[in-house]
């Protein structure tokens, strides 16, 4: 049992999701424009663009968000080749080229300034006929991202000090962020227009800073409400964002869903330089009641006065090490020892804060600083915590959020704050966090546009990804921004190399043109690797309106896609194990698919530095970036690679296996046609379970392409099927299907079948199964992954292996026709959907994502659309049936089919062993 | 029938100490102790009444009336050896000559605060007592409730440097809340004699003002700090609203630019170190943050339970205009003027002074109890009053 190396669980890749867009392979950040160059025979430079693939010029009218009509062609001036001349595929940088940004909100503290922007990509050019003809085919109308209140896109949260303003201005011009303001007359103007641009900013410094503003980015400056903007940031986190609101006690953080329906009232505790204390009551409905001026400028003020440390970053991480008991002075302290336990006080308990310096003969040198900065910290969060209590209890509110820069998502303040409200509320009252907590006046700011669109959103429609710099930037203070790939792979390698002496990148000259939004010097210079586990990560937000919740999920508020919970320590150690096992071979892999020069091996270092990096980080902390499932793993790997431009790792391979299996399929569909109804399907679900095996994800299975042909291995494969497998429903299913002598033969109107890998399983397992469906007058849907994840088939090549295997077969051919994945009968089919076909379709629909596994409560909406007269579903794969939505309950029948590859997962599932096979079936719940 | 049996005690003219009873705080000593007068009340007299006080538990009831002097000293903890020397040269240990005449083996004093139990082996190897201890909360209620009813003029207010005596009605006393600022601060809800519970307390307290300030300041004593604090300017340290908002009010919320937005918060931005502040701005802003804290704390505490009298006492307070003036002004600003911080001129003796009481309850005459229920008794018959000199005279009540 090799049991790693699942295959599933390489194949994830998800990406930014969104149902009709964007595949931008970028990093997200980046938004760079990034160009190979081709040389024509006249030795022209030709740029390519490669990211944003924005084919839809059409002018919006009327719709002012939408900025195409205005974007300018790319701005080519003062393009440079970058690195060196002799380079076959040199990156040119196009400075003046904006990234395509929206808009920009600001929250100006006392102590930092929060700046969250949002970056718009374009459509992915994706509108295929295939696209089309699904539309038709399932009554979508007007089926494009006209049709949302917002576009697709991403919201960045970066942060500065606000005493290095200048960094902030820096980086917002580097990215020319301050062109892209939200008024209307700049989106219709010719070109940017600086002059015009009004930038939202809440928090005091949007009053000081504004001449500055003006007059170094030309931005005109208008003032939101700063209570305004934490309710309505807060508002829309809580409901927006799965995974925003934590309990954090005694170290352990536990994530709260929180019923958006049953948001309200709520108390609201922004702990910023002060801190104020604000009643929730709904939308824009709010009241300060009350707050306290000691806060986290009272523990930067105090600290840096009383031990000298530059920032507040390095006062925290002190307390880290502190122990205040040599400054406090405590109830034992008092007395001798012992509790005053007729008063609940133990003798542990901080009768005075820094009470202890009292009696001493000792100067301020004499004390650790350390411990001074946990003692302070311990004074500020439990006084905190204590106020806040005080003032849910007036009101008669449970839930106490607290947020601000001051927390930073370090533990020992979160306990603290915790423990006081759990001390004095005797547990009644709660203290929960938000991921979020620094951004929630920024995000208000920036949510204060009105037509921003994202009021409309719902949680479903948000993915959060956590781009390379994050285990590094581990929620601290941004430094300059960080440009292109290239920039990023230097310093991955700079960043290893140099080990402890990093500094923050420098920016190239000129300013990068994109940038992720930069990384900061790792925090603590002894061990900057240990990326500091008790802060938080702010992943950036994409917007991917087109997603929605799979209408066919029994109840979505309790859905769980994740079957493997990574809470538990020691499955999270044996997934990381596996997934750092199989690293280098997916490195091998992911270079070979590009080409293997320098430059992919180059990148493929730098992904699997990064890559490491997450996995420690996550390792440390495995909350640091939301609940953590299996799948959520699986797909931040995926993510990883794309960000480090390997789009396709296994691209050859699913190629190559494709055609292998396309070319023994029409042997296999004479032998199924032999059989009798019955015993076909049965032989067809064994050839699902069967061609399951292969599996590039799965070491196990790897080894076994050696032996042997392809259809030898899946006849072989096929024949040792013993049943009954250790999950075994098929009798139901069959009765399901034929009847029996009380029920009825059923026949279903619409199948979805989710499909898994590439070659084998997909051509002999899948196809058959879809064809007998067809055969029996049922619509299939073929489900596939909108991006490719390791060897899992994509709906972009779905199509051309339908067509393949119709070439052979008459049924599916007719099917396939009527589904429009023909292309010579599309063009009858594009006009008016051919009701008169004498076939059933075969349709092919992507699934929204780019992981082994799948969310259903995020899918594509072309999927949610072709759900909603569907009667079965099928989930074939481990990844999408028994590492998610194995305990997945559906509103029709679904059956659920796969080979356990992994003999941890057999054991822990189905109680089996490794090659043992699930078939589920659950009849409509 | 009390008034029958009552009879003035003969001044004397020495301080005749009796009866000893200590607050041994965290950072300061508290003592109470009882004196006659003048020199002329011989210890034999008063053992007699002591005798008879105790022997004759029924009966007849004779009362004689003992006027004398309550004194009221401090000593910081740190130096509690001078604390010894002073009782060992007033003899202080000996107030309770009566306890060679009873079982007890040895001198008891009454004593309340944690040094109770810390230092109860120095004192006996030291003295030769035996530090009783008494509950901490009980005595600073009962202390409280003494000097609220028996002591004119006790409570006052303090808002902007106006000084306000406040007549306390004793039958409209309860319930109030106590917040005691000593080292810590207790805060505790006085629903009656004996009837009290300790519903919330900080450890924002006299402790952090001095230890803090130590660190911050180099003052070598707690009153040098807090006279510094009245030299300072707080707004060099601390981030005001208006330093946020470039000087203008945040008036939608009620939040002037001079308010404080975060205390200490202005020592973020400057590249300044410790020297370059004067301490005396220092030890201002590290006295407004804890003062507007606790007054802010207490309130929210009078809040949850509807209290409208909130007293202020301990040693962080000691009179201190400022220190008041800060716990004021937060009560007022929270509770919109709805509520009022009242402060007692013993702030920092109700713990020392609960447990001076405490003697009763050992048999002892019944001191506290006469003492108190005195005034509605008969008014005219007994007088206290506070003197300057840290003492309260006063006629004290004994029962035969």
């Amino acid at each position: 049992m090799d049991s790693l190396r699942e295959r599933e669980d390489h194949q994830e890749l998800n990406i930014g999701i969104d149902g009709n867009l964007n595949i931008d392979n970028l990093v997200d950040d980046k938004v760079k424009f990034n160009f190979d160059i081709e040389k024509d025979s006249n030795g022209t430079v030709l740029g390519r663009e490669e990211q944003l693939g924005d084919k839809d010029m059409a002018p919006m009218a009327g719709n002012s968000i939408h900025r195409s009509s205005s974007r300018p062609q790319l701005d080519l001036s003062g393009a440079a080749i970058q690195g060196n001349f002799e380079e076959k595929d040199p990156t040119i940088l196009l400075p003046n080229q904006s990234d395509d940004i929206s808009h920009l909100a600001l929250d100006i503290g006392g102590s930092l300034i929060k700046l969250v922007y949002f970056s718009r990509h374009e459509n992915h050019p994706f509108n295929d006929r295939r696209r089309k003809i699904i539309k038709a085919r399932l009554g979508i109308i007007n089926f494009n991202r006209r049709s949302f209140p917002i576009l697709g896109g991403r919201l960045h949260f970066v942060k500065f000090e606000t005493s290095k303003i200048n960094e902030c201005l820096d980086f917002i011009y580097s990215k020319q962020l301050h062109r892209g303001g939200m008024d209307s007359r700049s989106w219709q103007s010719e070109g940017p227009n600086t002059e015009n641009t009004v930038i939202k900013a809440t928090g005091g410094g949007a009053y000081k800073f504004a001449d500055l503003f003006k007059e170094r980015l030309g931005i005109s400056i208008e003032k939101e409400d700063e209570m305004n903007c934490l309710v309505s940031g807060a508002n829309f986190l809580l409901k927006a964002i799965r995974h925003e609101a934590f309990t954090h006690m005694e170290g352990r953080k536990e994530f709260v869903q929180i019923d958006s329906n049953d948001l309200f009232p709520y108390l609201l505790v922004n702990i910023g330089s002060g801190v104020s204390i604000i009643k929730v009551d709904g939308d824009g409905v709010f009241e300060r009641v009350s707050g306290t001026n000691v806060g986290g400028g009272t523990y930067w003020g105090l600290g840096k006065l009383l031990t000298k440390c530059k920032s507040f970053d390095e006062l925290l991480e002190l307390s880290q090490r502190g122990d205040n008991r040599t400054i406090d002075m405590l109830v034992g302290d008092i007395y001798g020892g012992m509790d005053y336990s007729k008063i609940g006080l133990s003798a542990s308990t901080i009768a005075s804060s820094f009470g202890k310096t009292i009696s001493e003969n000792k100067e301020i040198e004499d004390y650790r600083p350390e411990d001074i900065s946990l003692s302070l910290l311990r004074m500020i969060s439990y006084n905190i915590g204590q106020i806040s209590y005080l003032n849910a209890l007036r009101f008669g509110l449970k839930r106490i959020f607290f947020g601000g820069f001051f927390i930073r998502g370090h533990a020992y303040t979160m306990d603290t704050i915790s423990f006081a409200v759990h001390f004095w509320s005797k547990g009644q009252a709660q203290a929960m966090f938000l991921r979020h907590e620094g951004f929630l006046g920024a995000l208000g700011a920036f949510l204060s546009y009105e037509k921003h669109g994202l009021d409309d959103l719902m949680v479903h429609q948000f993915v959060e990804r956590f781009p390379m710099g994050a285990p590094y930037i581990g929620g601290n203070v941004h430094g300059p921004p960080l440009g292109d790939l290239n920039e990023k792979i230097s310093w991955m390698e700079k960043f290893v190399l140099k080990g402890t002496e990093i500094t923050a990148p420098v920016p190239m000259l000129p300013p990068g043109t994109t940038g992720l939004g930069g990384f900061e010097v790792p925090s603590s210079k002894g061990d900057s690797l240990r990326p500091d586990a008790s802060k938080l990560n702010v992943g950036v937000l994409h917007l991917v309106p087109s997603l929605e919740v799979f209408p066919l999920l029994a109840d979505p508020k309790i859905y769980e896609p994740n079957t493997i919970d990574l809470s538990d320590h020691g499955e999270l150690e044996y997934w990381f194990t596996v997934l750092s096992e199989h690293m280098s071979d997916l490195v091998d892999k992911a270079v070979a698919s590009e080409g293997g020069t320098d430059d992919a091996k180059r990148r493929g270092d730098a992904f699997a530095r990064a890559f490491s990096a997450h996995l420690a980080r996550l390792m440390e902390e495995p909350a640091a970036y939301g609940k953590l499932g299996l799948a959520n793993l699986l797909e931040l790997r995926e993510e990883c690679l794309r960000e480090f431009h390997f789009h396709d790792a296994y691209r050859s391979i699913k190629q190559r296996e494709n055609e292998a299996s396309l070319a023994v399929l029409p042997d296999l569909l004479m032998e199924l046609d032999g059989m009798n109804e019955e015993s076909r399907l049965l032989t067809l679900i064994e050839g699902v379970l069967a061609a399951n095996i292969f599996d590039w994800g799965s070491r196990a299975c790897v080894d076994l392409y050696h032996k042997g042909t392809i259809i030898e291995i899946y006849r072989m494969s096929r024949d040792k099927m013993q049943r009954p497998w250790r999950v075994d429903d098929f009798d139901i299913f069959k009765e399901r299907m034929f009847g029996s002598a009380e029920k009825k033969p059923h026949k279903y109107k619409r199948a979805l079948l989710f499909v898994d890998n590439s070659g084998a399983d997909v051509v002999l397992g899948m196809l058959p199964l879809a064809r007998e469906l067809l055969r029996r007058g049922t619509e299939v849907v073929l489900v596939a992954n909108s991006l490719p994840a390791l060897n899992d088939v994509t709906a972009m090549e779905l199509p051309e292996i339908v067509a393949e295997a119709a070439k052979h077969c008459d049924i599916l051919r007719g099917a396939a026709e009527a589904g429009g994945l023909l292309v010579d009968a599309m063009i009858n089919i594009q006009d008016s959907p051919r009701e008169s076909s004498l076939s059933v379709p075969l349709m092919v629909v992507e699934n929204g994502c780019g992981s082994p596994c799948i969310d259903l409560r995020q899918v594509s909406s072309e999927l949610a659309a072709a759900a909603k007269d569907a009667d079965l579903v099928v989930l074939e794969g481990m990844g999408r049936a028994l590492h998610t939505n194995f305990n997945a309950k559906f509103k029709c029948d679904a059956l659920k089919l796969a080979m356990v590859k992994n003999q941890r997962l057999a054991a822990k599932l189905i109680n089996g062993n490794i090659y043992d096979c699930v078939c589920r079936f659950e009849p409509a719940s | 029938m009390e008034g029958d049996g009552t009879q003035d005690l003969k001044h004397c003219d020495r301080d005749d100490v009796s009866h000893l009873a200590l607050d041994i705080g965290g950072s300061l000593i508290k003592m109470v102790y009882f004196s006659s007068s003048s020199g002329c009340s011989s210890d034999d007299q008063i053992n007699g009444y002591l005798k008879d006080g105790f022997d004759v538990s029924s009966g007849t009831s004779n009362h004689r009336v003992l006027r004398r002097k309550l004194h009221f000293l401090k000593f910081e903890t740190s130096k509690i050896s001078e604390c010894i020397k002073f009782i060992s040269s007033k003899h202080l240990q000996y107030g309770d000559q009566d306890d060679k005449d009873l079982d007890s083996d040895k001198n008891i004093v009454k004593a309340t605060g944690g040094g109770a139990f810390k230092f109860a082996d120095l004192f006996k190897e030291k003295l030769g007592i035996i530090l009783d201890k008494v509950d901490e909360m009980s005595c600073l209620v009962a202390g409280a409730n003494f000097l609220l009813k028996a002591v004119n003029r006790e409570a006052f207010t303090y808002m902007e440097s106006q000084k306000d005596f406040v007549q306390i009605d004793h039958k409209d006393l309860y319930p109030y809340l106590l917040v005691n600022v000593g080292s810590g601060v207790s805060m505790i809800k006085v629903n009656g004699d004996n009837d009290f519970e300790r519903v919330s307390g900080t450890s924002v307290g006299g402790g952090t003002f001095w230890g803090l300030g130590r660190l911050l300041t180099k003052c070598k004593s707690f009153d040098e700090l807090l006279e510094l604090s009245h030299q300072g300017n707080n707004r060099v340290i601390d981030m005001l609203v208006g330093d946020i908002y470039g000087g203008t009010d945040y008036s939608k919320v009620g939040l002037t630019s001079t308010t404080i937005a975060s205390s200490f918060g202005k020592a973020i931005s400057e590249n300044k170190e410790l020297d370059d502040y004067r301490p005396e701005d220092v030890a201002r802003s590290l006295l407004r943050m804890i003062s507007n804290n606790i007054g802010q704390i207490a309130y929210l505490n009078a809040l949850r339970f509807g209290l409208k009298r909130i007293f202020f006492g301990g040693f962080f307070i000691r009179g201190h205009a400022y220190t008041m003036d800060t716990i004021s002004v937060a009560v007022n600003f929270w509770s919109k003027g709805e509520a009022k911080a009242l402060f007692l001129r013993h702030e920092g003796f109700l713990g020392a002074l609960g447990a001076f009481m405490n003697y009763e309850k050992n048999g002892f005459t019944d001191i506290g109890h006469q003492f108190m229920q005195q005034p509605s008794a008969n008014k005219s018959s007994t007088h206290s009053d506070v003197q300057d000199n840290g003492c309260i005279e006063c006629r004290v009540e004994v029962r035969d």
